[in-house]
């Protein structure tokens, strides 16, 4: 199939109603999700995985996947105009867009931000669409070493990423392997350590410990202080960016639209890290570095573009190696299991429907986006202004009936609050959940791979270094893990934890 | 506490789960090489967190001697608000089956809302019953979600 009637089958697939439905849906709570803050995709999508059982797994998909990029949108809203970032890939945008809002131009900060966001996720599509499909074949030469090492890769570049010391986040992946290997061994079905729990042979589920350790921790982390929030009282009018506007901000839209796009693939990164080097990019770039932090559109426009185009990018790995790039494609991995799917390299060729609706639905999606953010902004600040105290309430329920209606079971609640527990003392001391939910989703996956490679080899090790792909996936993972032993180049990833504790 | 710093007290806490987690496995069979067994995997799980923590305890302890002193987790923030909400959890945890969706729901929302940071009582009022109606007519009656009914039929 070549593309042209690959791409009229997939918006045959996402132009059916009820997926445009589903695709609305996502994108509008995705929004929402963004502009309220304490409450990222990570969550989101947890929280509303159950309520996907009861439609096409191709409508569940476009609606989560909706979710996750409508989240990069709505993000900046609350970072301009209230100077907290709707969710952490919005953190940059807060710099100079609420100093945009603080000097009148909420307007135009707003406006390039959607535009931005539209431009770069549109483009992350197309860069999707060209790159999965080629890709896919080619991992269809991929063997159980080479899965192997590009999961240890994975893991290693989450963990390189990660902020604070890298024993904490690699232990933190070794402990996420740990809690994966929990259940009935994939191989000889005989249980270990579920202690005689029923709801534990099938392993420790994925989305109550997203829901524990991201939904409910950040629960427990908001309430400890006395949340007010004020939103900047201005009104916002001239949304459509001028012509200088646009001058001003188009190359680091582009700019930021690469950067994003190339690092949303990485397994590790995506939009959070983009966003950074986006904004970093355009400081080096800019013949005036000094103005950034004081109201500047490039340092709107970079950023914006760079989160969106990101989340294109995180698609690929997933959809043509089954390697989920960062926690939120680890849920969607999740979630296509559920759905009975295996994302893969078989998945463009078997289900071209589901792959091709997808993603053409996000072409559909990003215009609903646009459409829905300039007209709305008045809604999202009324929505913003609803205080704290009366919404966590309501997040919790969301997480406690997301996690009894997977078995119906209490067991499934109970194990979601214990991990919301350990998410929050993970906070207070300094732990990253992120590589440990990658290790659980990816532990089966890796185990199963390692214990093939292991038999194929009769027993060497070596069988991960001496085929050529796997031995450069290895190679990769050895270099990163010896980063920080150099101090030259120890200092250079110290650069991340610094922006990052700016959060 | 103030002997040591938290990453001292977290390192030591880690290479307990570690060596226990590795320990564990060994009831499970590590097997050979060429043919791992159950407890393959976890034992290397296990190994390698007690071996983390352990590095992370001598960097933590290092850097006690030049001066990192314990920082207190609970220090300057609403410690007993988290505690509440935990508790809340829990009850609900436990009472959901009992006292079925509805009931459980308003007592649990309305508890939060008026114990975590006080709200009036009509707002609670609404807000619970609101809360509680809202989620039973999306996930039980549109979604289908099978929510625990209380003995009294509601």
């Amino acid at each position: 199939m070549d593309y042209m009637q690959s791409i009229i089958l997939g918006f045959q697939v996402a132009l059916q109603w009820n997926n445009l439905l589903f695709c609305f849906i996502g994108v509008l709570i995705g929004t929402l999700v963004g502009v309220l803050p304490g409450l990222g995709p990570v969550a989101a999508i947890s929280l509303l995985l159950p309520t996907t059982f009861h439609v096409t797994p191709v409508s569940a998909i476009i609606m989560l996947a909706g979710i996750y990029y409508g989240a990069m949108y709505g993000g900046s809203t609350t970072s301009i105009l209230v100077n907290i970032p709707g969710e952490a890939a919005s953190v940059v945008t807060c710099l100079d867009g609420y100093q945009m809002a603080r000097k009148g131009r909420a307007g135009p900060a707003l406006g390039i931000s959607a535009f931005a966001s539209f431009i770069a996720g549109t483009i992350g599509v197309v860069g999707l669409m060209l790159i999965a499909p080629p890709l896919a074949e080619m991992a269809l030469k991929f063997g159980p070493p080479e899965y192997f090492s590009l999961m240890i890769m994975g893991l290693t570049v989450l963990t390189f990423l990660a902020s604070g010391p890298m024993w904490k986040a690699l232990l933190m992946a070794a402990f996420g392997l740990f809690l994966g290997s929990i259940g009935l061994d994939s191989m000889t079905a005989s249980a270990r350590f579920t202690m005689d729990i029923v709801e534990l042979s099938d392993g420790v589920g994925m989305v109550p410990a997203v829901m524990g350790l991201f939904g409910i921790a950040e629960v427990l982390l908001n309430v400890e202080h006395s949340i007010k929030r004020s939103v900047f009282e201005t009104r916002i009018q001239h949304l459509l960016p001028t012509f200088q506007d646009w001058k001003d901000s188009i190359g680091a839209i582009i700019r930021g639209t690469f950067i994003g796009f190339f690092l949303g693939v990485l397994p590790g990164g995506g939009a959070v890290i983009s966003s950074f080097v986006s904004y970093a990019v355009e400081k080096k770039v800019s013949r005036t570095p000094e103005k950034f932090g004081t109201g500047i559109i490039q340092g709107v426009a970079g950023p914006e573009a760079a989160n969106n185009a990101a989340t294109g990018g995180a698609f690929i790995p997933l959809l043509t190696l089954g390697i989920p790039a960062n926690s939120v494609m680890a849920i969607l991995l999740g979630a296509m299991m559920i759905h009975g799917m295996q994302p893969g390299p078989m998945l463009v060729q078997e289900q071209p429907g589901l792959f091709w609706g997808a993603v053409t639905s996000m072409y559909i999606g990003n215009i609903m986006l646009l459409v829905l953010n300039l007209p709305l902004i008045g809604l999202w600040v009324r929505i913003l202004k609803v205080p704290y105290p009366i919404l966590f309430p309501l997040i919790l329920l969301f997480c406690l009936i997301g996690a009894y209606s997977l078995n119906n079971s209490v067991i499934e609640v109970l194990i979601m609050v214990g991990f919301g527990l350990l998410g929050y003392i993970f906070k207070k001391f300094e732990y990253e959940a992120a590589p440990l939910i990658l290790a659980l989703v990816l532990g089966p996956m890796l185990e199963t791979a390692l214990r093939r490679s292991l038999l194929l080899s009769a027993g060497s090790p070596l069988i991960f270094f001496t085929r050529p792909i796997s031995g450069i996936l290895m190679l990769i993972s050895f270099i990163l893990l010896a980063y920080p032993l150099v101090p030259w180049l120890r200092r250079k990833r110290a650069i991340i934890p610094q922006v990052k504790d700016e959060e | 506490m103030a002997k040591f710093n938290n990453d001292q007290v977290s390192g030591a806490i880690w290479i307990a789960v570690g060596i226990a987690v590795a320990l564990g496995s060994l009831r499970y069979g590590l097997g050979p090489l060429e043919s791992p067994g159950t407890g393959f995997l976890p034992f290397w799980a296990g190994s390698a967190i007690a071996l983390l923590a352990l590095i992370g305890l001598i960097q933590a302890t290092l850097r006690r001697r030049k001066g990192a002193a314990w920082t207190p987790i609970l220090r300057g923030v609403l410690w007993q608000k988290p505690l509440l909400v935990m508790a809340a959890l829990f009850a609900y945890a436990l009472l959901m089956k009992p006292l079925g969706f509805l009931l459980c729901t308003v007592l649990f929302t309305g508890f939060l809302l008026r114990a975590v940071e006080p709200q009036r009582w009509p707002v609670v009022i609404a807000g619970a019953v609101g809360m509680a109606l809202g989620a039973f007519a999306i996930f039980d009656l549109w979604l289908k979600t099978q929510l625990p009914q209380s003995p009294w039929g509601f």
